[in-house]
């Protein structure tokens, strides 16, 4: 096990290599480079010439390139274009609030969804079942920005409970940021256990079960659920990074200083390195939580355990 | 009351329907069977004519939706099932009455050792704890042939026939009263099939064990059963001791079951299937289901239900060939 957590680590290396290596070529191609945004009105051609020279981007794109990767394999994020400082000091302080963005709307999701799905799945006629699944078909539709802007004008113009915007006030802080950010996303969850549990209930060895006398609470919680949750995980480990991506836009909405507006900053500013490092971390944050959930697949299921073995 | 006990088993009348939109699937109609203490009956009929949809609702197991149980009562040493508590359900299943289900493959959870699949009926009839019920099961494996060491093992560890012993030994985990065993054998090659069926006889035999055997094996039935009860397309068309039904068969459906079996002694003999195919339940022929298939039929056939033509104490068979015929002259 030990050893399939190590190759699945290192398999991580070339995919952080290609995924950097793209949007180094992406960032090198678009118009405009850091010293203009850096410069501003005062740019200069000489200027330019010469900012551009100690930041090394007068050199050819696959010598800048090879000399990013090869300290981001020593695990240096290398100088921001624009602060000089370090990334890794950036994102550091960023790296936290975006952490308990995506936690707080994760926990949310996991407790509020799972339990949902299976009520819907059990008790299929109620009117909470009923009900629940009309706010699961908004989850999936609404565009988080749009999800965000009604949850500011409600809990915070209207009624007052709740900041609007930053990270001042601790948890309250975190509420609608991460309501929003979770709402598709709990919805997905919520759907996909009430689907795999239908299913699941279904199955030949719920009826091997009944006959043995077992309870239905039994029935549904030790037998159903454990095959039902397969799906159930994999939803929630591909939708990480839907999570990250839905960072971005959450951020930008309650103007929280996270990891996603750092990028959109950056990325405005042609700050390759930041832009870069921001990227990395989110796809290291996206293999982990993949790798998480195989195994815990490999935790509840005992056929893929034994794959892993061999 | 006193008659009620010596049957294990009485259903009577029972009819079920699958009800899934507008179609209505007459699964099973009018069935009547008893089973004697310690006694075996065979439920013998082809592909969908309802054998285990009767014997899931023994256990009041019949999937609802779209199952429906129409009419009939299913006495189980004299107490009717389907008039039981949830609670009470809970009491029997497992424990008074067992099932070895159709399809081994898909019977067993993926995700629970074996052994904890054989202890969990122990643990909730026998009152046991964890530790003592996993022994029972591991006793449980090694009298069906498994190794009680592998009791920790899963289900995909396990051959189709080893899954098949494993099904039945947790049917007969808490030694039912009554075991249903649902083609417990055609997952099976013919060397395993010889091996369960005399593992059955068996247990069987030590505890006086009362049984529904279904299967579309004339072979099987010779071997095992006591009574014989045919059916076609939800119907019990022929019921009879084993000798009533291999000697002095009366239903044409029956003659066909038995011509379509390949004899040893005359290999040259042509095999003779039923023609045609079992009807569509949802659009039963009118009269007698069988008519468009049996070679003796009679217009009437084709109008109205045969009565129940009773031909000796045991015997009785449901067609119009034998409307006018006075049975004792038979
Ligand atoms: N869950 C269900 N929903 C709808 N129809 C069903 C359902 N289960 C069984 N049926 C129908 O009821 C009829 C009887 O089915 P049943 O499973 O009892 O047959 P069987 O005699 O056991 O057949 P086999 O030998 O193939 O196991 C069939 O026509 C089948 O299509
Ligand atoms: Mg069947």
């Amino acid at each position: 096990m030990i050893e399939y957590i190590i190759r699945r680590l290192i398999a991580l290396i070339p995919i952080i290599l290609v995924l950097t290596l793209v949007v180094f070529s992406i960032l090198h191609m678009t118009p405009g480079d850091a010293t203009v945004i850096i410069l501003g009105s005062e740019y200069t051609e000489e200027l330019g010439a010469a900012l551009r020279k100690e930041l090394g981007l007068d050199q050819p794109m696959l010598v800048q390139y090879a000399k990013y990767v090869f300290k981001l394999l020593q695990g240096d994020f290398g100088m921001s274009y624009v602060t000089r400082a370090p990334v890794m000091d950036q994102l550091s302080v960023r790296l936290v609030n975006t952490f308990w963005i995506v936690i707080c709307a994760m926990v949310l999701c996991v407790s509020l969804g799972i339990p949902i799905g299976i009520l819907a799945a059990t008790r299929p006629n109620s009117v909470f079942s009923q009900s629940m699944m009309v706010v699961s078909l908004m989850g999936v539709s609404m565009p988080i920005f749009w999800l965000g802007l009604l949850l500011i004008l409600l809990f915070s113009v209207y009624l007052g409970w709740l900041p609007s915007s930053g990270m001042d006030q601790g948890f309250l802080s975190l509420i609608l940021p991460a309501v929003t950010l979770g709402f598709n996303y709990m919805a997905n969850i919520m759907r996909t256990t009430r689907s795999s549990m239908l299913e699941a209930i279904r199955q030949d060895y719920i009826r091997t079960a009944r006959a043995k006398g077992v309870t239905e609470h039994a029935v549904i919680y030790d037998h159903a659920l454990g095959n039902a949750l397969m799906p159930t995980i994999t939803i929630i480990g591909l939708n990480v990074g839907m999570l990250l991506g839905g960072v971005v836009l959450t951020e930008t909405v309650f103007s929280i200083p996270g990891t996603g507006r750092l990028l959109v900053e950056a990325i405005n500013q042609r700050d390759t390195p930041c832009v870069l490092g921001a990227l990395v971390v989110m796809a290291f944050c996206v293999a982990i939580s993949n790798l998480i959930v195989d195994l815990i697949y490999a935790y509840i299921d005992p056929r893929v355990r034994a794959q892993y073995r061999r | 009351m006193a008659d009620e006990m010596k049957n294990t088993l009485e259903i009577k009348g029972l009819t079920i329907q699958y009800v899934t939109g507008d179609e209505v699937v007459h699964a099973v109609t009018g069935v009547n069977i008893t089973i004697p203490v310690g006694k075996t009956l065979g439920l013998v009929g082809e592909t969908g004519a309802g054998k285990t949809t009767t014997a899931l609702s023994i256990l009041n197991l019949v999937p609802d939706p779209p199952g429906k149980i129409i009419s009939g009562e299913i006495f189980l040493e004299g107490e009717d099932v389907l008039k039981m508590n949830d609670k009470r359900l809970r009491e029997i299943r497992g424990n008074m009455v067992a099932m070895v289900f159709q399809d081994p493959m898909t019977s067993l959870n993926p995700i629970k050792t074996v052994g904890e699949q054989i202890a969990e009926g122990i643990k909730i009839h026998r009152k046991v704890d964890d530790k003592a019920s996993l022994e029972q099961a591991k006793s449980m494996l090694e009298l069906v042939g498994i190794p009680g060491g592998r009791a920790g093992e899963y289900p995909h560890q396990f051959s189709g026939g080893m899954k098949q012993r494993v099904v039945i030994a947790i049917a007969l985990a808490c030694s039912p009263d009554l075991l249903i065993a649902d083609e417990p054998t055609t997952a099976l090659d013919v060397t395993i099939q010889a091996q369960v069926l005399k593992l059955i006889n068996e247990l069987r035999e030590q505890s006086r064990m009362s049984m529904l055997m279904i299967t579309h094996d004339l072979g099987i039935v010779a071997e095992v059963c006591d009574t014989v009860a045919i059916m076609y397309a939800g119907r019990i068309v022929e019921y009879g001791t084993l000798e009533d039904i291999f000697d002095h068969l009366r239903h044409p459906y029956t003659k066909g079951l038995f011509d379509s079996l390949p004899d040893i002694g005359n290999r040259r003999a042509e095999l003779k299937p039923i023609r045609g195919l079992i009807p569509d339940p949802v659009n039963l022929p009118p009269g007698c289901a069988f008519h468009p298939r049996c070679d003796y039929a009679k217009p009437e056939c084709s109008q109205q239900l045969p009565a129940i033509k009773r031909i000796s104490d045991m015997h009785y068979v449901q067609c119009h060939l034998y409307a006018d015929t006075d049975m004792s002259m038979l």
